[in-house]
């Protein structure tokens, strides 16, 4: 352990979770009247801890913190900025964070989206407690980014849904209620089986004296160390604890993921919960929350039990292809602006999925593009789609006509967004996904698969053109001369949006373009992340003994 | 250290410390508000010597409020000596007499006495506000009425916490009974203590039937046992388990035991008076029901199944009793959870999701019954039940704080004739905030939410369960699925359980928050800062126990090494 400053735990982490609580506590003593008073300048302070954050993560991706290896660069398994702390000592329980090239684009991307959030939701009601709980957010997101400790893991992943049912139940829509019972449930029931599933694999690791394990169990809950020892008990063909016990916890940490994702036959909480949250909590929701069920499958199942991914590819394939494709299908059916957003995200989660299941390096780092990407270009779907709410307190499809004509503003952020979301080349979109087909070409023809497993992708890129170009031509289109704004705002005049809008749009669609068009400032390290893993990891393991 | 005393005997006084200062405090309930002026005139004489006892009585000690100030300052004496205890070291004292061994001090029993006291010292604190008693201010009908009982309340809550020592201490099955019953009678009365109201007379009643029931099945098991044994001593038992436990008398003796503590533990089908007797009682009574009363159930489960029928005892290494454990513990968990999502009154909904816990616990201790008691495993199957039992007295210790916290949360709102439908919470966030946070914090604990001590204890009794079931297996290697043992399947069972609990932990968040509140209580609760800093209390140990839990985690393991070290 170095005595370098804990750049993580402190500033990125203790940071956001500590000043939300100390600022609600502030706000909890105040009266009423205080509260309204005191809200622009709780934004203020959440906006500056935010940008605070940012800066921290910016310096690590410009490599200018001490101490840490350039993130392309680095070897599988080892970690920038790895601190560890004792916790509860008699079960193995550390406070452990660090870094790799796979977590990294995740919480840039969740510092990137804080003060973009704040700024797109610049005029939220209740903006005292609104704002600490956004920031609250960030910091369990983060959390669970960096943790390299089961425990830690775990607490932070169901962490995140506090302050979100508390967003969507507070600032959320008509069904606000039924959306955040079902959407923590959902989430609840599934990861208190993968935790079931944790607890089982840390007591079948063999009770050998395993650094960082517990000074009472013998066992570890430490992330490197766990995956490190698979590893060795992966190889040679062996089953790291053997091979029905190694598919059933597969399956029973794939399902907390899965459903995080969400993947299809678990997706209902998302529309739902999207279509009700406010626009701020659906940025986040869609933007970081859903990655985190990917993220947890790189970092755990997939790695430990690569020998079950293997065996379940054929599944994990299919449920990609039935998520890519229902959630296209879906989309063509809706009239709500936000649920078919909704469905779209699942419609891409599809896309991630596929890549996993590929199994090729390439897919991989497609999936880890495609998690980035979306995690820029679904936020900006969710702002186009609170700005209709706010502004015109309508989403629905066909409600109103030639919008471009009143708020040219809102229009080109909605163009800009739908286009870059179904892949137009240039926009970030398109690279995640032109990365997917080439894996999943590769992967069929190295395979002998059949082909028409290239039906679905192909079919739905058509599918999601339609829907989206559909939506834009029957809102922001059409009409003429004789533009009809939505009944909703019974004959005000049609706004268009405020200024902290424009700036986070405009911020957004920047990097959209930025990652389009130089994918590789981030692929980069994800491409070094995949590489090592399949070189390092998994090529060895099921190449190597067979 | 260990010592051996007679009772009464050199170090009888200082073993059993805390036990006394209750016994002190009982005496002084009784006295104090009785002292007053009287003389006693010998007879045929003018001389008058003062007796003290009767006549006019003081301005100090006719305070009504004095019980409760007292009863609370002994349970924190008593709770703090039992602390002290464990200071340095727990000097572990047996007090036998000639060849009977009666109580044994050891860190097993002290620290249930801590779960013990620091629930009876909670709720009393809280009881100040919850049967206000109030000096020459209030002459209505129900101030007097509240000021006259006061000493009663408190006396009963007392003789509650001295009989519930008993039961952690004894290791005479009948002492343990005797210990049982005083705890029972006092909380049968407590139950009822608010007759005035239909709902507390009718909690009481029921309570009381279904309870004495209990325990004359638990007796006549007991009486078995005796006439199979001819001893009701721990060790006897044992050790007479151990030769002819497979007989029919000795089961069925252990089977009526069970339903005597399976009613203290609320477990399924014995837990139907605790909805009404809950819904009932005062929320401070309430909480001690679903707290220390049912830890005292718990202690007696561990004793009859563990010491006596431990498993070791069977040909093939596992229990008798296992089956019927787990099947009454997946009844017990599935039953609570779907009653209580069915409940809306709040109290009838805590109520159904403690027989919830209860379920988990005897799952934890089915896992139990399920080692491998060979002497190739035997050391493993000793650290798999340490952790068992560690993390059920975890979860006994934490449940205190947020079980407990979440009735005086009610209490409060009792005081203002609320408490009864999940509607009167409505609107809390509006009308004390810090009372809905602490709500919401005990129901997302409840439901076993990280970072809480609900979730912390939750893990630790999963992880026990899975650790037995893996036991075996684990020592070989790698293994199949289909090898593992099947009470890992009561772990499965447990988690959907707890996941399906969530929803109406959650609803009552909603109501707090989102809802507005019922017609006529809008405005700011009762006062009462006693109860206020008794949910204050909780809610810092819910999240303490969340984040920094090592301490209590080891000295809940130093207090499962007494128990199953001494098998």
């Amino acid at each position: 352990m170095s005595t370098a400053i804990d750049w993580i735990s402190i500033p990125l982490v203790g940071l956001p979770l500590i000043s939300s609580i100390v600022l609600l506590i502030f706000i909890g003593n105040s009266s009423v009247a205080a509260r309204e008073k005191l809200g622009p300048s709780i934004r203020m302070v959440s906006l500056i801890v935010s940008f605070f954050m940012l800066g921290v993560t910016t310096m690590m991706f410009f490599g200018q913190m001490d101490n840490m290896t350039d993130w392309t660069t680095m070897n599988f398994g080892s970690f920038n900025f790895e601190h560890r702390y004792v916790w509860i000592e008699s079960l193995g329980i550390h406070w452990s964070v660090g870094m790799d090239a796979l977590s990294f684009p995740m919480v840039w991307l969740t510092t990137f989206l804080l003060p973009i959030t704040i700024a797109a939701t610049w005029n939220e009601k209740n903006a005292s407690v609104y704002f600490p709980l956004i920031l609250m957010m960030g910091g369990a997101l983060i959390g669970v980014f960096v943790a390299l400790d089961l425990f830690m893991f775990y607490v932070f992943w169901e962490l995140t849904l506090i302050p979100m049912f508390f967003l969507i139940l507070k600032w959320g829509g008509k069904d606000r209620k039924y959306a955040s019972q079902k959407f923590f449930i959902y989430t609840f029931t599934a990861s208190v089986v993968m935790l079931l599933g944790l607890i089982t694999m840390y007591f079948l690791q063999p009770d050998s004296a395993l650094t960082y394990s517990g000074t009472w169990t013998g066992r570890t809950f430490d992330i490197p160390t766990l995956i490190s020892h698979s590893q060795a008990a992966n190889a040679n063909g062996m089953w790291f604890l053997g091979e029905s016990m190694q598919k059933v916890l597969f399956v029973m940490l794939m399902l907390g993921f899965l459903v995080k994702l969400p993947s299809v036959p678990f997706h209902t909480w998302l529309p739902d919960a999207h279509v009700q949250a406010p626009t701020g909590g659906s940025m986040l929701l869609a933007g970081v929350m859903l990655k985190m069920g990917a993220y947890g499958m790189f970092r755990l199942p997939l790695a430990m039990f690569p020998h079950a991914a293997e065996f379940f590819q054929f599944w994990l394939l299919a449920l990609g292809m039935v998520s890519l494709v229902w959630g296209a299908v879906v989309c063509l059916g809706q009239t709500n602006l936000k649920k078919m957003v909704a469905y779209s995200s699942v419609s891409h989660m599809g896309v991630i999925l596929i890549g996993i299941a590929t199994m090729q390096p390439l897919g991989w780092a497609a999936a880890l593009f495609m998690m980035f990407a979306h995690g820029i270009i679904s936020p900006m779907l969710f702002a186009v789609c609170g700005a209709f709410k706010h502004h015109y307190h309508s989403m629905e499809i066909g409600a109103m006509r030639g919008m471009a004509k009143h708020s040219p503003w809102l229009a080109t952020s909605m163009m800009f967004a739908w286009m870059a979301s179904l892949g137009l080349p240039l926009l970030a979109g398109f690279v995640a996904e032109l990365m997917m087909f080439l894996a999943l070409w590769h992967f069929l023809a190295a395979e002998n698969w059949s082909v028409f497993w290239m039906v679905g992708p192909a079919f739905v890129l058509a599918i999601t053109a339609a829907y989206y170009l559909w939506s834009m031509q029957r809102t922001i289109f059409e009409g003429g001369e004789d533009t009809q704004p939505p009944a909703s705002l019974h004959g005000e005049p049609v706004p268009d949006i405020a200024d902290s809008e424009k700036i986070a749009m405009v911020i957004m669609a920047a990097f959209t373009i930025l990652f389009g068009v130089m994918p590789w400032i981030a692929l980069d390290m994800m491409n070094g992340w995949t590489v090592a893993f399949f070189e390092q990891l998994l090529i060895p393991i099921l190449n190597g003994g067979a | 250290m260990e010592s051996v005393i007679e009772p009464f005997g050199e170090g009888f006084v200082t073993a059993l410390a805390p036990e006394f200062v209750l016994v002190i405090g009982l005496f002084t309930l009784m006295i104090v508000p009785n002292l007053g002026d009287a003389k006693f005139r010998i007879p045929l004489t003018q001389i008058r010597i003062p007796w003290f006892f009767g006549g006019k009585r003081g301005t100090l000690d006719s305070d009504p409020r004095l019980p409760g100030i007292f009863a609370s300052i002994f349970f924190a004496i008593a709770f703090l000596l039992a602390i002290v205890s464990f200071l340095g070291g727990m000097n572990q004292t047996t007090v036998a007499s000639g060849e009977n061994v009666l109580l044994k001090v050891d860190e097993f029993s002290r620290l249930f006495e801590l779960i013990f006291y620091g629930a009876l010292a909670l709720a009393s604190i809280a009881s100040i506000n919850r049967l206000p008693a109030t000096f020459r201010a209030d002459r209505s009908a129900s101030g007097l009425y509240n000021n006259r009982r006061q000493v009663d309340f408190y006396i009963l809550l007392m003789t509650c916490g001295l009989g519930m020592s008993v039961v952690a201490l004894a290791q005479d099955m009948f002492l343990l009974f005797i210990g049982l019953e005083l705890a029972s009678f006092s909380t049968y009365v407590l139950v009822a203590f608010l007759k005035e109201t239909k709902e507390g007379s009718e909690a009481g009643m029921k309570y009381f039937i279904v309870g004495s029931v209990a325990s004359g099945v638990g007796l006549y098991g007991l009486s078995l046992l005796y006439l199979w044994a001819g001893s009701l001593q721990f060790t006897d038992l044992a050790a007479q388990f151990d030769t002819s436990g497979m007989e029919a008398l000795p089961l069925a003796g252990l089977g009526m035991l069970l339903v005597g503590f399976g009613f203290k533990v609320s477990a399924a089908p014995f837990h139907f008076a605790a909805p009404d007797a809950y819904a009932g009682a005062p929320g401070p009574v309430a909480g001690v029901l679903a707290t220390a009363s049912k830890a005292m159930g718990i202690v007696g489960l561990l004793r009859i199944l563990l010491v006596v029928a431990s498993p070791e005892n069977s040909d093939d290494g596992t229990t008798v009793w296992l089956v019927a454990l787990a099947v009454m513990s997946v009844v017990t968990m599935t039953w609570g959870n779907l009653a209580a999502l069915g409940s809306t009154n709040p109290k009838r909904m805590l109520a159904y999701s403690s027989v919830a816990h209860a379920g988990y616990m005897m799952a934890a201790i089915t896992a139990i019954g399920a080692l491998n008691w060979e002497p190739a495993h035997v050391m493993d199957s000793k650290s798999a039940s340490l952790a068992i039992v560690t993390a059920l007295m975890f979860h006994l210790v934490v449940l205190v704080c947020f079980k407990l916290g979440a009735f005086l949360v009610l209490s409060l709102l009792e005081s203002e004739n609320g408490g009864h439908t999940l509607e009167s919470l409505g609107g809390l966030v509006k009308r004390e905030p810090f009372l809905a946070v602490a709500m919401f914090i005990f129901m997302m604990s409840l439901a076993g939410v990280p970072p809480l001590a609900g979730f912390l204890s939750k893990l630790l009794v999963i992880m026990g369960i899975v650790k037995a079931a893996l036991l075996e297996a684990s020592a070989s290697g790698n293994i199949s699925f289909s090898e593992i043992h099947w009470v890992w399947y009561l772990a499965l069972i447990m988690v959907i359980n707890s996941a399906v609990s969530v929803f109406y932990y959650l609803r009552v968040g909603l109501v707090m928050f989102f809802h507005e509140p019922e017609a006529g209580r809008e405005g700011p609760l009762p006062k009462g800062n006693s109860v206020r800093l008794a949910i204050a209390a909780c809610v810092i140990s819910t999240v303490y126990f969340g984040i920094g839990a090592g301490q209590l985690i080891a000295l809940c393991e130093s207090a499962a090494n007494a128990l199953v070290g001494a098998w």
